[in-house]
C-alpha cells in the first residue's frame, strides 16, 4: 500500500484535474472543472482535494474547491474575500493557507472553515506558500522578489509580534523579480530553503542562519524546482525546457558549460517546465510543461520513464500523493460511493470569509485528523478535556525526561527490594540458627 | 692556530715521562729523546675558514656593513646604543635587499627583536618601529599570524607597564602597529589592553605637554575600538567569496569561526563590557581636561584637536559598541528606552550611566569663543558632529531634557542646510564629508521627533540630497537613508518628501552617467525597491509610475543661482531618446551587465508601462551595442510584466513587431565579413525570433492571435525587408498558424507576390560557391530561410501553386519585355535572377515533404520549364555564350531533377488509370 503513488495535476485551462498512478501509469478519475493557478492545488491530509480557481472575469469572485476522491464534481466551494493564487495545507491536513494577489495570506482551520488570521504579508501578491516539515513555519514568496518566513506561533501570538521589531522571522530581499518557488529541505528550523525566481536565479537560504549560502544563476528563467530527498542536489524546472541539475553538495566547477553549481540537465524538446514534484523515494521526478504533457524521468539513468497525456493546455500543478483507501482501484470507485453518501456527511464547511472576532478563542470540541476516511466524521469529537488528558498523558510517557525518573524509580526499587532480601536472608540465617540451637538444645535436654 | 697547538704537545709529552727520575747536570743540555716526535709542522699554505672577509660570505645576505643576518641579532642586544641602532638598519638592509631571508629567520628575527620594545633609548624604538612597519609586518602578512602575535605581545604589554613613561607610550604606538596589520590580536587580548589604557589616560599629567605621543596613543585606541562589532558595521558580503570556493553548503566555515563578531559576543563579552565600561568615564573626563584650552586658545592647535577628535571617536565607539551589545537583547530601537526603564540589568543599563556622558553634553555645542579661521571652524564643527553623532547613537532623548534634544536638532538643521557654513567649494566637499555619518542617523530621527521638527529636519535633508554631487559619496549615504524612508513599514505620512526623492532618482541616473557604475546600481537598488514595495494604488506606486512623465511644473523650473534652466530628466532619457529622428542612446547601453539587468528588472514594477518608454527601450534592443543576454532579459521581463497586466496589449504587440522588423542582421551575406569584425548577430536574432514567436503565442489563443497579427504582419512583409527581418515574420506566421491554413485568401494572394521576391534574395544573398568545404553550409543555410515557406506550404497548397505561377510570370516576363524592341542584351541581372530561381527550384525539390507537395503542381513546373526553354532557345535574345551555357545547364539540371519525379508520376497515374 505505501508503494502506491498518485500524481495530481491540473492547469490554469479548464481541463480538470487529472489523476493518475505513478507506477502503474493507469489513469483514476479526472475531477471536472478546475482552472487553478500556480501552487493553487494542494491534497487536505490525504483526505481530498482543494484547490483555488482564477479567476474567469474581473466581475466573477474568487473561489476554492474541494473534491472528494470518489465524485468529478465539485463538492465544497468557498468565497475567500480576494483571489487566492497559492494554496497550501499542512500534512495532517487541518489547516488550509492561501495567499492572496494583494499580498495577504489566509489561515482557515478546515474542519471548522474557520478564518483564523489574515495578515499583510508582502507588498504585492503571494505567489508561493510552503510548510515546513514540523509544520511551524509558513515559508511564502511573493511577487515583489521576498521571500519571508513567518512562524505560525509568532503569527497567533499578538503580544510576541507586538513586541518584535518585525513580524516575520527572517525577509529574504535579494531576489529583483518575482519569487516562483520555493522548497524546504529537512530539520525543522535549521533547514535550507531553495527559491527561484524570474531573475533567473535560484538561491539558498539557511533557516538557522537567516541568509544566503548560495546563489545559481541559470540560463534561463526557472519556474519550478525539486529538491532531491538526499539534499545534494535539486532540480530546477527552466523555461526553456530543460530540467537543470544544480549542486548543494558538490565541488563547484567553473569551467562547466551549463554555469556555477549546475551539474547537468534533463532535456526532451519539451516547451516551458511548469511544476516539479518528486516521488516519496526520490527515484522518480514528475515534470509537467507547457505542452501539455505530464513526464516521469528516471533519476538515477536520466531517462523518461513514462508520460502521462494530460490534455491540450499547460499544466501548471502537480501533486504527488500516497494513495488513499478510498482510492484504491477504479472499480470500486462506484462502490465507494454510496458508502460515503449513506453516511450523509459532507467533506469539510466552506470557508469563511472573513473572519470574526467575537468567538475566538473559545473551541468547544476539535475534529482530529481523519485517519481512516472510511469511518465517518462524527465519530471523531472529542471533547477538549479528553484530548488535554490524553496530551499530558503523551507528554509523560513521551519525553526522556519521563523516561529517566522512570528508570530512577525503578533503580531505587531494585535497591530496595535487594535490600529486603538481604534482610530477609539474615532473618532466615537467625531462625535457622536458632532452630538448630533449639533442636539441638532439646535433643540434649532429651538425651540429658 | 699553529702556535697554540704546538705547546700542548710538548706539553703532553713531558707527562709522559714524569714517572721517570730523571738527574739533570747543569749546563748539560739534555738529549732529545728517541722516540720525540718531529712537532714541526710544514705547509705550503695556511688556510684558515671563517675569517677571510672576501670568501666567506659570498654566498650570504650581508647588510651594507658586510654583516650577516645572524650577527646583526646578536648586536640588537649590544650595550651600546649605536650599536644597536645600526644592527637595526643594518637588518632592514638585508631584509629589503634579501625577502627570501625575511621568510625563512621570520620568528627568529622577531623572537630578537621584541626585546628592543622596551628599549630604553629612543632612538634604538624609533628605529624598530621603523623597520617592522616597513619592511618586517608587510612581509609577513600573508602568514599565519598566531605566532606573530603571541610572540609580539607578551613584550609589548610588559612594554606598557614599563617604568619610563616614553617607551609606554611609544609601546601603544607599537600596538597600533601591530593591530593595523593583524586585526585579531585584539579580541584575543581585548581586555588587557584596554586596562593599559585606561591606566595611561589616567596619569593625566603629561597631557599637556606631549599631546604628539598621546595622540598616537589615542589613535591606536580608536582603531582597536572600531574593531568591536557594532551594529552599523554588517557583515560584509562574503557570500561571493565563498560560494565559488566553498563545495559544500553545511560545510564548517573556518573564516567565520575567526570572525571578530563571534569571539566577541561568545566568549569574553563581559569582560570586555566591564572594562569599557571603567574606560568611558576616563576617556569623557580627559576630553573635559581639555575643554578650558578651547575657551582659552586663540585657536586650536592641530595636535589638542586631534586628541579631542580621537578622544570623541572613540566614545562613539564605545557607545556604538554597547548599542550592538544590548540590541542583541533588545532589538527594538524605539523600545530602548522603555526597556531601558524595566530591565535594567541590561548591559545598556549597567554600561553608560546618563551622569557621564552629560558632561559631554554640557559642552554642546562647541563654539568658538573668538572670531576665528574658517579651518578652526571646520575643525569645531567636525567635534560637534561626532557629539551629535554620540548623542543619536543613545538617542534616549526622552529621558532628556527637551532643550537639550532641541540644540542638538537645531545643530543637525543647520549643519544640513549649511548655514553653519559659507559655501565655499573646497570646504563645501570637506563639511559634506563630516556630514556623512550623520545623514545615517535621519531616519531614526524622523521616526522619533516630534511633528514641527520632522518638516524641518526633512526639508534639510531633502534639500542636502538634491543639491549634493551626485557622484559624491554623500548622495549615497543620503540614497541609504531615503530607502530606510521610503518603506511604507515605516509608516512615516510624508508623502511629499518621497516624491520629491522619487522624481529625483531618473535625473540621478541621467546624471551619473557611465562613469559611476556604484552610485548607479545605488540609485537603481533603490529604484527596485520603491517598485518592489509599492503597494497598488498607493501615491508612492503612482509616483513610481509617474517616473516615466515629465512633470510640467519641474521642467520649467528654474535654478535661482546660475540662471540655468534645470532640465528635469524622466527615466526614458536613461535609456534612449528620439529627438528630431536621431536616436541617442543613454547612459544604460554603457554601464555593466549587472547594472543593466537591474535597471531591466525595475522595469517590471512599473504598474503601467508607457509607450514611449517602450518605444526607447526597442530602439535599446535593437542596437548592436546590447549584449544578446540583456536583449533576452528585456524580452523575458516585458513577458512577465504582460502577464501580470502591466502593458497594453497593442503596446507589446508593437514592441515585438519593431523588434523583428528593425532588428538588423549583420552581415547580410552568410560569412562574417572584416566590417563587423568578423562577428554575426544572426544567432542572436535567431533567438529573439524563438522568444518572440513564444511570447506571441503566449498571448491568448492562436487564432484569435493570428487574427490580431495577421494585417500587421503583412503590412510588414510587404514593406521589402533584409531577408532575415523576412525569415522573423514567417516564422511568426507559422508558429501561429495551424495545419490547414487559418490565412485568409487575401494574405495568401499577398504572400504570393511576396515570397518569391523572398526567395530571389535568399539566394542572391548566399551564393553558391564552388568549394565542397562550404557547400554543404550554403545548403543548409538556404534550407533554413525556406523552411518556414515549406511549412505555409504545407498547410496551403494554393499558395504553392501561386508562387510557381508568379515564378513563371517573372521568366516569362523577363522574356517578352525584351523580345520586340531592343533585341540586345539581356541584363546581367535578369539573367541571374532565372538562375536564381532555378535553384529555389532545386531547393524545393531537395526537401523531401515538398517533393510531394510540388507533384500536385506539374503543370506549372512544366510551364516554367517550357518558358525557360523558349528563352534559352529564342534567337532574338542576344545572350553571352558563357551565359547562355549556363542557363542551359541549369534548365537541364532542373528537368532531369524535375521529369524524373514528375513522369515517373505521370507513368504512375497512367497505369493505375488503365488498371
Amino acid at each position: 500500500m505505501t508503494d502506491l503513488e498518485l500524481v495530481i495535476a491540473s492547469s490554469a485551462t479548464d481541463a480538470g484535474i487529472g489523476c493518475w498512478d505513478l507506477h502503474t501509469g493507469a489513469e483514476h478519475l479526472r475531477y471536472r472543472s478546475c482552472s487553478s493557478p500556480s501552487h493553487g492545488l494542494t491534497c487536505v491530509g490525504g483526505r481530498f482535494l482543494a484547490s483555488s480557481q482564477l479567476r474567469e472575469s474581473k466581475s466573477s469572485s474568487s473561489s476554492i474547491l474541494y473534491w472528494s476522491w470518489n465524485k468529478p464534481q465539485v463538492e465544497v466551494k468557498s468565497f475567500p474575500a480576494e483571489p487566492i493564487n497559492p494554496l497550501v495545507s499542512n500534512s495532517d491536513g487541518t489547516y488550509i493557507a492561501g495567499g492572496g494577489a494583494s499580498g495577504d495570506i489566509f489561515l482557515w482551520q478546515v474542519a471548522t472553515g474557520k478564518l483564523l488570521k489574515k495578515w499583510h504579508a508582502h507588498y504585492r501578491g503571494v505567489t508561493c506558500l510552503l510548510f515546513n516539515d514540523d509544520q511551524s513555519l509558513l515559508i511564502s514568496g511573493s511577487e515583489d522578489g521576498s521571500v519571508r518566513v513567518w512562524s505560525l506561533i509568532m503569527v497567533f501570538d499578538d503580544l510576541l509580534r507586538g513586541k518584535a521589531k518585525q513580524p516575520y522571522e527572517y525577509s529574504f530581499s535579494e531576489h529583483s523579480l518575482k519569487v516562483t518557488d520555493v522548497v524546504i529541505g529537512y530539520g525543522g528550523a535549521n533547514a535550507i530553503v531553495v527559491s527561484a525566481s524570474e531573475d533567473r536565479t535560484c538561491k539558498v537560504w539557511s533557516l538557522s542562519r537567516g541568509k544566503m549560502l548560495r546563489n545559481i544563476v541559470f540560463p534561463s528563467i526557472i519556474d519550478a524546482i525539486a529538491l532531491d530527498t538526499g539534499e545534494d542536489v535539486f532540480y530546477a524546472g527552466g523555461r526553456d525546457g530543460k530540467i537543470y541539475i544544480a549542486a548543494l553538495n558538490a565541488v563547484a566547477d567553473p569551467n562547466n558549460n551549463f554555469g556555477l553549481h549546475i551539474l547537468g540537465c534533463l532535456s526532451e524538446q519539451s516547451k516551458a517546465i511548469t511544476c516539479l514534484a518528486l516521488s516519496t523515494d526520490g527515484d522518480l521526478l514528475i515534470s509537467g510543461s507547457e505542452d501539455g504533457l505530464v513526464r516521469v524521468w528516471n533519476t538515477k539513468n536520466h531517462n523518461i520513464a513514462r508520460i502521462f497525456r494530460y490534455a491540450k493546455g499547460p499544466v501548471n500543478n502537480i501533486v504527488v500523493i500516497k494513495q488513499p483507501s478510498l482510492l484504491s482501484t477504479r472499480g470500486s470507485v462506484n462502490a465507494q460511493v454510496p458508502s460515503v453518501k449513506r453516511h450523509g456527511v459532507s467533506l469539510a464547511p466552506p470557508l469563511e470569509k472573513y473572519a470574526n472576532s467575537a468567538d475566538e478563542n473559545d473551541y468547544k470540541a476539535v475534529i482530529g485528523p481523519r485517519i481512516d476516511p472510511d469511518r465517518s466524521v462524527e465519530a471523531s469529537y472529542i471533547s477538549i478535556q479528553t484530548l488535554n488528558n490524553q496530551i499530558i498523558e503523551l507528554q509523560r510517557q513521551g519525553s526522556s525526561a519521563a523516561a529517566e525518573m522512570e528508570i530512577e524509580r525503578l533503580k531505587l526499587d531494585r535497591s530496595r527490594s535487594m535490600q529486603m532480601i538481604l534482610q530477609w536472608g539474615k532473618k532466615f540465617q537467625s531462625l535457622h540458627q536458632f532452630c538448630v540451637t533449639e533442636l539441638l538444645d532439646g535433643e540434649q535436654a532429651g538425651n540429658a | 692556530m699553529v702556535k697554540t697547538k704546538a705547546p700542548s704537545k710538548k706539553k703532553q709529552q713531558k707527562r709522559g715521562v714524569d714517572f721517570k727520575k730523571i738527574r739533570r747536570k747543569i749546563g748539560r743540555k739534555l738529549p732529545p729523546p728517541q722516540n720525540a716526535t718531529n712537532t714541526e709542522i710544514k705547509s705550503k699554505a695556511i688556510i684558515l675558514p671563517e675569517q677571510s672577509i672576501a670568501s666567506e660570505k659570498a654566498g650570504l645576505a650581508v647588510s651594507k656593513k658586510g654583516l650577516t643576518l645572524k650577527e646583526l641579532l646578536q648586536q640588537t642586544s649590544h650595550h651600546n646604543v649605536k650599536v644597536r641602532k645600526d644592527a637595526l638598519i643594518g637588518i632592514r638592509d638585508i631584509l629589503l635587499k634579501f625577502p627570501a631571508e625575511l621568510k625563512l629567520h621570520k620568528l627568529a628575527v622577531i623572537e630578537k627583536l621584541r626585546e628592543r620594545i622596551s628599549d630604553d633609548d629612543k632612538l634604538v624604538r624609533e628605529a624598530l618601529y621603523q623597520l617592522l612597519k616597513s619592511v618586517i609586518f608587510p612581509g609577513c602578512k600573508e602568514d599565519s599570524k598566531g605566532p606573530i602575535n603571541s610572540l609580539m605581545m607578551t613584550y609589548i604589554f610588559n612594554a606598557m607597564t614599563h617604568m619610563a613613561i616614553e617607551v609606554r607610550l611609544m609601546a601603544f604606538k607599537f600596538f597600533d602597529l601591530l593591530i593595523q596589520y593583524f586585526p585579531s590580536s585584539f579580541l584575543l587580548y581585548a581586555e588587557k589592553i584596554l586596562q593599559n589604557y585606561e591606566d595611561i589616560l589616567q596619569k593625566n599629567k603629561f597631557y599637556l605637554q606631549d599631546k604628539g605621543r598621546l595622540k598616537n596613543a589615542l589613535a591606536g585606541l580608536v582603531r582597536c575600538l572600531s574593531l568591536l562589532p557594532c551594529s552599523n558595521q554588517e557583515e560584509g558580503d562574503s557570500l561571493s567569496y565563498n560560494d565559488a570556493t566553498r563545495a559544500s553548503l553545511h560545510a564548517f566555515d573556518l573564516d567565520r569561526s575567526n570572525k571578530s563578531t563571534d569571539v566577541i559576543c561568545f566568549a569574553g563579552l563581559s569582560g570586555v563590557v566591564n572594562k569599557l565600561t571603567d574606560l568611558l568615564p576616563v576617556l569623557v573626563s580627559c576630553f573635559q581636561d581639555f575643554s578650558p584650552l578651547i575657551h582659552s586658545m586663540a585657536h586650536l592647535d592641530a595636535q589638542s584637536f586631534d586628541c579631542m577628535l580621537f578622544l570623541l571617536q572613540s566614545i562613539d565607539l564605545v557607545v556604538r559598541f554597547f548599542g550592538h551589545a544590548s540590541g542583541k537583547n533588545q532589538d527594538d530601537f524605539q523600545n530602548l528606552s522603555s526597556a531601558y526603564q524595566k530591565n535594567s540589568p541590561s548591559i545598556h543599563g549597567q554600561s553608560i550611566s546618563a551622569v557621564t556622558l552629560k558632561k559631554l553634553w554640557d559642552e554642546f555645542p562647541l563654539s568658538p569663543v573668538h572670531c576665528l579661521s574658517e579651518k578652526d571652524g571646520d575643525r569645531y564643527f567636525m567635534l560637534n558632529v561626532v557629539i551629535t553623532e554620540i548623542f543619536l547613537q543613545l538617542s534616549y532623548g526622552s529621558e532628556l531634557s527637551p532643550a537639550l534634544l532641541e540644540r542638538f536638532l537645531e545643530f543637525i538643521e543647520s549643519s544640513l542646510s549649511e548655514k553653519i557654513f559659507n559655501g565655499k567649494e573646497a570646504g563645501k566637499v570637506h563639511h559634506e564629508k563630516h556630514l556623512i555619518p550623520l545623514v545615517a542617523f535621519i531616519p531614526k530621527i524622523i521616526m522619533q521627533v516630534s511633528d514641527a521638527w520632522k518638516s524641518r529636519i526633512l526639508q534639510a535633508f531633502t534639500t542636502v540630497f538634491q543639491n549634493c554631487n551626485p557622484e559624491s559619496p554623500m548622495k549615497l549615504a543620503c540614497l541609504t537613508a531615503v530607502e530606510e524612508m521610503l518603506l511604507p513599514e515605516q509608516n512615516l505620512e510624508i508623502f511629499d518628501d518621497q516624491i520629491t526623492w522619487i522624481r529625483e532618482l531618473p535625473n540621478l541616473l541621467v546624471l551619473l552617467g557611465d562613469k559611476h557604475p556604484l552610485h548607479s546600481k545605488a540609485v537603481l537598488r533603490l529604484q527596485l525597491r520603491v517598485g518592489q514595495a509599492a503597494n497598488l494604488n498607493s501615491p508612492l506606486a503612482k509616483e513610481y509610475d509617474n517616473m516615466q512623465y515629465i512633470q510640467q511644473q519641474q521642467y520649467t523650473e528654474c535654478d535661482p543661482t546660475s540662471g540655468v534652466w534645470n532640465k528635469q530628466y524622466i527615466i526614458q532619457d536613461f535609456y534612449c531618446t528620439h529627438l528630431n529622428g536621431t536616436v541617442n542612446y543613454g547612459p544604460f547601453m554603457r554601464l555593466p551587465r549587472d547594472i543593466q539587468e537591474l535597471s531591466v528588472c525595475c522595469l517590471y514594477y512599473f504598474s503601467f508601462l508607457d509607450k514611449v518608454l517602450l518605444q526607447s527601450l526597442a530602439s535599446c534592443c535593437i542596437c548592436h551595442v546590447l549584449e544578446p543576454f540583456i536583449l533576452s532579459r528585456i524580452i523575458e521581463v516585458f513577458h512577465s510584466a504582460y502577464k501580470a497586466g502591466h502593458i497594453q496589449i497593442a503596446d507589446y504587440i508593437s514592441f515585438f513587431i519593431t523588434l523583428l522588423s528593425r532588428f538588423q542582421v549583420y552581415p547580410e551575406k552568410i560569412y562574417p565579413t572584416e566590417k563587423h569584425e568578423g562577428k554575426s548577430n544572426r544567432g542572436t536574432f535567431k533567438s529573439v525570433v524563438r522568444a518572440v514567436c513564444s511570447c506571441l503565442s503566449q498571448i491568448g489563443d492562436d487564432v484569435l492571435v493570428l487574427q490580431m497579427l495577421e494585417k500587421i504582419v503583412l503590412d510588414e512583409i510587404s514593406h521589402k525587408r533584409p531577408v532575415d527581418n523576412m525569415y522573423g515574420f514567417i516564422r511568426l506566421l507559422i508558429t501561429l498558424d495551424s495545419k490547414p491554413t487559418r490565412l485568409s485568401e487575401q494574405t495568401i494572394n499577398r504572400l504570393s507576390e511576396v515570397l518569391p521576391e523572398y526567395f530571389l534574395d535568399v539566394v542572391n544573398n548566399i551564393p553558391e560557391e564552388d568549394e565542397e568545404s562550404t557547400k554543404l553550409l550554403i545548403q543548409q543555410t538556404r534550407h533554413y530561410y525556406l523552411l518556414p515557406c515549406f511549412f505555409l506550404f504545407e498547410r496551403s497548397n494554393t499558395l504553392l501553386n501561386q508562387i510557381l505561377k508568379v515564378m513563371e510570370s517573372l521568366i516569362r516576363r523577363n522574356v517578352s519585355s525584351l523580345l520586340p524592341h531592343h533585341k540586345g542584351a539581356l541584363g546581367k541581372d535578369q539573367s541571374s535572377r532565372i538562375l536564381s530561381i532555378v535553384s529555389v527550384l532545386l531547393l524545393m525539390h531537395g526537401d523531401l515533404k515538398m517533393q510531394k507537395l510540388l507533384m500536385p503542381c506539374k503543370t506549372e513546373i512544366r510551364n516554367i520549364l517550357e518558358s525557360m526553354h523558349t528563352l534559352e532557345s529564342s534567337e532574338d535574345i542576344m545572350m553571352t555564350i558563357e551565359e547562355r551555357h549556363q542557363i542551359r545547364t541549369n534548365v537541364h539540371q532542373l528537368s532531369g531533377e524535375t521529369a524524373g519525379r514528375l513522369w515517373q508520376f505521370d507513368e504512375q497515374n497512367s497505369v493505375c488509370c488503365k488498371k
